[in-house]
């Protein structure tokens, strides 16, 4: 059965992305988890593939499904042809009152990744984070892992792949240093 | 022998054909014994007449996606650059023939692992984290499936990145594999999908399985994700089909409120993984390959029957609960109205019974499938593609369908205590809140 201190989690995100004005569709929270997860090491029990715009969890879609099947989230078309939003459901209210511990441990992790990468689209975060993806998978210099991230996905090309591993090498910079001052203060 | 085509005559696709190459796979160990294994498994003892097994269904699954792929790939049905430059040419490129057999193989391989009464116990009784894609995945790999992959000319490799997927082949696909395992195991509208709603819909007699899955299969085509801003490529649909889509929809929320959830379908599950935690070595599946070949529903229902009949064997309660149909029934089922109250209603529920009536009456049960996955790319008639959410009221009103049910369940000896009890005390129970 699903856990819902993570469903408290997931939903606290999805709060977030939208206060700062994200599109919130399945893709965003998906590779917002996924920053969340392996770059600011919120613990989340999903496995993290490349698939579908990047890093995906099926793991993380069953949980979305659930969520929304509870009335915990739901979609909102807010276009005429763009895909859908995810948006708080009806028993959310009850969640973050009987489940309020994950969000409230990591709201900083959560305020960092919603308001970073809020205006992103779905083509910018899934460059960024198959660049995190690549580059948590290998230590080689810029050009090389651009190259690997080509042949893993053709429609993206070298030029845009290479950007996206130095915005994810500045990124793992940033949370580093983030992490550092952390422990400091 | 020599190649020819062969028929299989089936209720839901009226022929299936193959060729002796492919024939050898469904004539293979692995591939017969799919003919003992349900489909459904105990269902038959709600629903008689759902006795059909996993043989037929991996025969439709095959049918079905060789359909899709010739459809997709038809040079008239490719709309964009991307695309094209994606799929392989039909007409001069030897890669259209390859991944058009090994589509069809992994389509006829993709549940060959399951266990005895397919998903009926496999979260339990195999070791963590393993499921029946991972035997599956082992068998295709098998020394003993080679030849036939060899005499087939396709790698055993490819064949199980398009059987089980991403998730299970635990390494990376290219667009174009991932497109194809869609075709199979998509969770909008892949060949799984639809040969086990029509077949389970047929053979159950739960008539709301049906959709127009002939209309749906023409208009599918590969499209890039432009309603999401991304070139990556997806199966979606013309405009045409949108109603084919709708109506595949409803057809699996209502078969899975009429069959898959059906509480006494649900229960029989229980008793089924409870008669083999008692029943097998260690309490669970071994996960040997000849092991698992040779163990089928027949030898189940095989040991469930004796053991029904000795009171000093092994399991002969749970057995006796299955042939005797004395099965636990449903005390306390989740709904929106408790759940309002708290969250964490089912587990209060199950606890206080437990305490009431002592564990072994009571039982508690979760199931949950994805709800609608209804966003999908629509080519529409000016070219332009956009999210079905957007164009469909009938999956914006469907998004809020429930794909889950939990039960607490009670002894037939303590139901009517039970359920007084509960009518007295469910409201101080729910009451107990964090």
């Amino acid at each position: 059965m699903p856990e819902f201190n993570t469903a408290s989690l997931i939903l606290a995100l999805t709060e977030k992305l939208r206060e700062h004005q994200s599109w919130a569709g399945e893709t965003h929270v998906q590779k917002a988890i996924y920053i969340l997860n392996r770059v600011l090491r919120v613990p989340i029990p999903f496995k993290f593939i490349l698939y579908k715009h990047g890093p995906f969890s099926f793991d993380l879609r069953d949980e979305i499904g659930w969520m929304r099947s509870i009335r915990l989230l739901e979609w909102e078309v807010r276009s005429n042809s763009y895909g859908s939003s995810l948006r708080t459901g009806q028993l959310s209210p009850i969640l973050k009152r009987q489940f309020p511990e994950m969000p409230q441990k990591h709201s900083g992790e959560i305020e960092f990744v919603a308001k970073r990468f809020a205006g992103k689209n779905v083509a910018g975060l899934e460059r960024l984070t198959t660049a995190i993806y690549v580059t948590l998978d290998e230590t080689t210099p810029p050009h090389e892992r651009a190259d690997y991230f080509h042949a893993l996905k053709p429609h993206v090309s070298i030029p845009e792949a290479e950007a996206a591993v130095l915005e994810a090498d500045a990124l793992i910079q940033v949370v580093n240093d983030r992490s550092a001052r952390a422990m400091v203060a | 022998m020599s190649n020819r085509t062969h028929e299989f005559r089936d209720p839901i696709h009226s022929f299936i054909k193959l060729d002796s190459e492919e024939r050898k796979l469904v004539d293979s160990r692995p591939f017969q014994r799919l003919r003992y294994i349900h489909q459904l498994a105990l269902s038959y003892l709600v629903y008689p007449g759902a006795t059909h097994r996993r043989f037929e269904h991996s025969l439709g699954v095959m049918d079905v996606s060789s359909r899709i792929y010739d459809v997709v790939t038809d040079p008239e049905n490719i709309h964009h650059d991307s695309v094209r430059k994606l799929v392989p040419r039909r007409d001069s490129d030897y890669e259209w023939s390859y991944w058009r057999r090994v589509l069809r193989m992994a389509a006829l391989c993709h549940d060959m692992g399951h266990l005895p009464f397919s998903h009926a116990a496999e979260a339990t009784l195999l070791p963590e984290g393993t499921r029946h894609e991972h035997l599956s995945k082992a068998i295709i790999l098998s020394g003993e499936m080679k030849p036939i992959f060899d005499g087939l000319k396709i790698r055993p490799e490819d064949v199980t990145k398009l059987a089980v997927g991403p998730k299970y082949y635990e390494a990376k696909l290219s667009d174009w594999e991932a497109i194809l395992y869609e075709m199979i195991g998509g969770n909008v509208f892949g060949a799984d999908r639809i040969d086990y709603l029509l077949r389970d819909s047929y053979h159950s007699g739960v008539a709301y399985g049906r959709f127009d899955h002939n209309r749906l299969i023409e208009t599918m085509r590969i499209l890039p994700r432009e309603d999401q801003e991304s070139e990556e490529p997806a199966l979606g649909i013309t405009l045409g089909g949108l109603q084919a889509a709708e109506s595949l929809l409803w057809a699996r929320y209502f078969i899975y409120r009429q069959l898959y959830f059906h509480s006494v379908r649900r229960i029989y599950d229980i008793h089924l993984t409870e008669f083999l935690q008692e029943w097998l070595k260690d309490g669970r599946f071994s996960i040997l390959l000849e092991d698992h070949l040779r163990m089928t529903d027949n030898e189940v229902m095989a040991a469930i029957c004796e053991a029904s009949t000795a009171p000093t064997a092994k399991a002969h309660e749970a057995a006796c609960r299955i042939t005797g149909r004395q099965h636990f029934r449903v005390l306390y089922e989740s709904n929106l109205n408790d759940e309002k109250i708290n969250l964490a209603n089912v587990d209060l529920v199950f606890q206080a019974a437990t305490k009431e009536f002592g564990r072994e009456s009571v039982r508690r049960d979760f199931y949950s499938s994805e709800p609608a996955s209804e966003d999908f790319p629509v080519r529409l008639r000016d070219g332009k593609i956009a999210s079905s959410l957007a164009l469909s009221e009938t999956f914006r009103v469907g998004q809020g369908l429930r794909f889950q049910v939990t039960f607490v369940f009670i002894s037939p000896e303590s139901k009517q205590r039970a359920d007084k009890w509960l009518d007295e005390n469910r409201a101080k129970i729910l009451g107990e809140a964090k």
